[in-house]
């Protein structure tokens, strides 16, 4: 069943500024939704509109099939979880979290009853008592989700909420996320600049730019067929290379001195690309291009290896190869590269779209 | 952060400046009070006699004092009262304004500029019983206004014009507080449900109430001993006592009475009040509402 819909869903400010042209959008019940994109791409922006902070200007959103452009948020019956984690400082978690039914004229018992459980669900019935400034960063995540699932709303809405914590918190409460997010099965629309984090929670993916849906898809599909060289770029680190080439009778001439054999129908100017794990080291004769070694970061699991390619020419096109493993290779050394075919990514470079 | 200066006398002579203010100013004028709160003196100054207690005795057996000190606190807390709430109401509503808003806070702010006398003048023009245009208006409306006679009438106008002077105060001090609470917290509230005016009432007012709590000493300061030149331009402490606050009791009895002993006694009495608020702001006003 359809859960969330957005049609033609637009934003324009007051000042002209058109932050959002459009975007279209249904949600299944109970999918997770990750929006991601760069800051500024108006993933914010979008997920207030349906929260109801910020108004409709074009296009219409509907959740459960119900128009919900003029209702206030309240009536959205929607939770939010805020960057900032927005806990109200004089109340107590306890308080915090029974607010939004108290509001609601839920009968006393039944509030005690809903937050005990949900502070059981999440560990904070040692800390009911508690003011968030007695809190730690994680915990107040914490009374920040759980004031979100007391009210058992249909859809929950999530802003970079894990951008105030360390990295390996961060890591910790978004396996935690994900998994309370199966278990309740509520819709889920959650906003984030961390591609990790985008890929590691969604069912789908809305990757934005300027303001414009790229590519909605699952996160594999988004990986493996990325529809543009944005999304291309944005999705995987590190980052795919990419290559301005041209596709001739000969195949993708990717600089004066490389052309790589392809047979294809298109001609003309194009994105050529390759992830860094899909490069492959091999001896001279069996290469495509050489790679000029200028960095090397080790991470121990797999090295990361910075260079340029075709020298010759000048053009010194840097690009990434990951490797498995630990290598330790000279800088300033070549090494000699093959681009397996059947991982390339070619785009249009006038239309952007995939090949 | 400690500076430590070569010389010894330098730190003096950078203090002194202050240090001679104070000292002329206040801790002489002070220890003359003090010193003559326990004399009796003749009305020309020519001789004076010891009377060890007497004064506080005499003062502390006087109704009118007690009177008095009644009167102060109703007008006190009035002032309070009233200049907070609509300072309150007033930065609510700034908070909001998005288009000449500068305009609209800066005009707000004016009346502090004014000073107690004139800003005293001023009611005292717009409510005078034969001419002034409100006292007209409420005589249209068929109120019978006459400060003069109406020691009700008199209290309602030096709280009035009193009040009038400390809104802006208020006002800044308040909508500094309004846009320190951050906006994600309303509308979290939002979103769980609160109306306006609960959001309002369960989030921001409690959030405010460090910056409430502040201007309510400052304003019972204020009325206490800075309302003087309101009161002395409009009403006189008249009709009768009705608004004669201690501080305008110890200018009538000590410069129209010439009794200066027992004017001394009262602002000795005086300074103990305004010792006792300064050490209740300095213990609470550290207590801070932490956002996070």
């Amino acid at each position: 069943m359809t859960d969330v819909v957005l049609e033609n869903v637009g934003k324009t400010y007051p000042n002209g500024y058109h932050a959002i042209p459009s975007v279209d959008l249904s949600i299944e019940e109970g999918e997770f939704i990750v929006l991601v994109g760069p800051s500024g791409c108006g993933k914010s922006t979008l997920l207030r509109m349906v929260a109801g902070l910020e108004s409709i200007s074009e296009g219409e959103l509907r959740i459960r099939g119900e128009r919900m452009n003029e209702k206030e948020p309240a009536e959205r019956d929607i939770a939010m979880v805020f960057q900032n984690y927005a806990l109200y400082p004089h109340m107590t978690v306890y308080a915090n979290m029974a607010y939004g039914l108290k509001n609601r004229g839920v009968p006393k018992n039944q509030i005690e009853e809903k937050v005990t459980h949900v502070a059981d669900m999440l560990g904070l019935t040692e800390l009911l008592q508690r003011k968030p400034g007695q809190l730690s960063g994680g915990q107040r995540q914490r009374v920040a989700m759980g004031r979100a699932m007391v009210r058992d709303p249909k859809v929950f809405l999530f802003d970079e909420p894990l951008s105030n914590l360390d990295a390996k918190l961060r890591v910790q409460m978004r396996v935690e996320i994900r998994q309370l997010q199966r278990k309740l099965g509520t819709t889920t629309l959650y906003v984030t600049h961390d591609q990790v984090e985008a890929m590691t929670l969604a069912d789908r993916l809305v990757v934005l730019n300027k303001g414009k849906a790229e590519q909605i898809g699952t996160p594999m599909d988004i990986y493996n067929q990325p529809a543009t060289p944005f999304v291309a770029a944005f999705i995987g680190s590190p980052s795919m290379n990419l290559i301005d080439a041209n596709v001739t009778e000969q195949g993708v001439k990717i600089s004066d001195a490389v052309t790589l054999p392809l047979s294809h129908e298109h001609r003309g100017e194009v994105v050529w690309g390759i992830r860094p794990e899909h490069l492959v080291v091999c001896d001279e004769k069996n290469a495509d291009f050489a790679l000029r070694i200028q960095a090397v970061e080790s991470l121990g699991a797999e090295t990361l290896i910075h260079g340029v390619i075709d020298e010759k020419s000048g053009k010194n096109e840097p690009m990434v190869v990951r490797l498995a493993g630990p290598h330790l290779p000279d800088i300033n050394s070549l090494i000699w590269l093959t681009a397996p075919v059947q991982h390339w990514h070619l785009f249009d470079a006038k239309t952007q779209q995939r090949l | 952060m400690t500076v430590t200066f070569p010389q010894k006398g330098l730190p003096w002579l950078l203090l002194l400046p202050q240090l001679l203010v104070t000292a002329i100013f206040f801790l002489w004028p002070a220890e003359q009070a003090l010193e003559q709160a326990f004399y009796q003196e003749d009305a020309f100054g020519l001789s004076r006699e010891f009377v060890g207690l007497e004064n506080f005795i005499d003062l502390f057996t006087d109704p009118l004092y007690y009177q008095s000190m009644l009167t102060t606190l109703l007008f006190s807390f009035s002032v309070a009262i009233f200049g907070m709430s609509a300072a309150l109401l007033l930065a609510v509503m700034a908070d909001r304004v998005i288009r000449g808003k500068l305009a609209y806070q800066t005009l707000l702010i004016w009346p502090y500029a004014v000073a107690p006398a004139l800003a005293g003048v001023l009611w005292w023009i717009l409510f005078d019983p034969s001419m002034g245009p409100i006292a007209l208006w409420l005589e249209s409306a068929g109120v019978d206004w006459n400060h003069y006679l109406n020691g009700n009438q008199a209290m309602i106008l030096v709280v009035i014009a009193s009040t009038w002077k400390q809104i802006s105060y208020n006002f800044l001090f308040f909508l500094a507080g309004l846009q320190a609470v951050p906006r994600s917290l309303i509308e979290a509230a939002s979103i769980d449900g609160a109306s306006p005016f609960k959001r309002f009432w369960t989030i921001v007012f409690p959030l405010l109430s460090p910056t409430t709590f502040f201007l309510l000493v400052v304003n019972l300061v204020y009325a206490f001993f800075e309302t003087f030149g309101v009161i002395d331009a409009t009403t006189k402490g008249g009709p009768g006592q009705s608004t004669t606050t201690l501080v305008y009791k110890v200018f009538e009895d000590g410069f129209i009475g010439l009794d200066l002993g027992g004017s001394a006694a009262q602002s000795v009495v005086l300074m103990g009040i305004v010792g006792l608020m300064t050490v209740i702001q300095f213990r609470f006003i550290e207590r801070k509402v932490q956002y996070s």
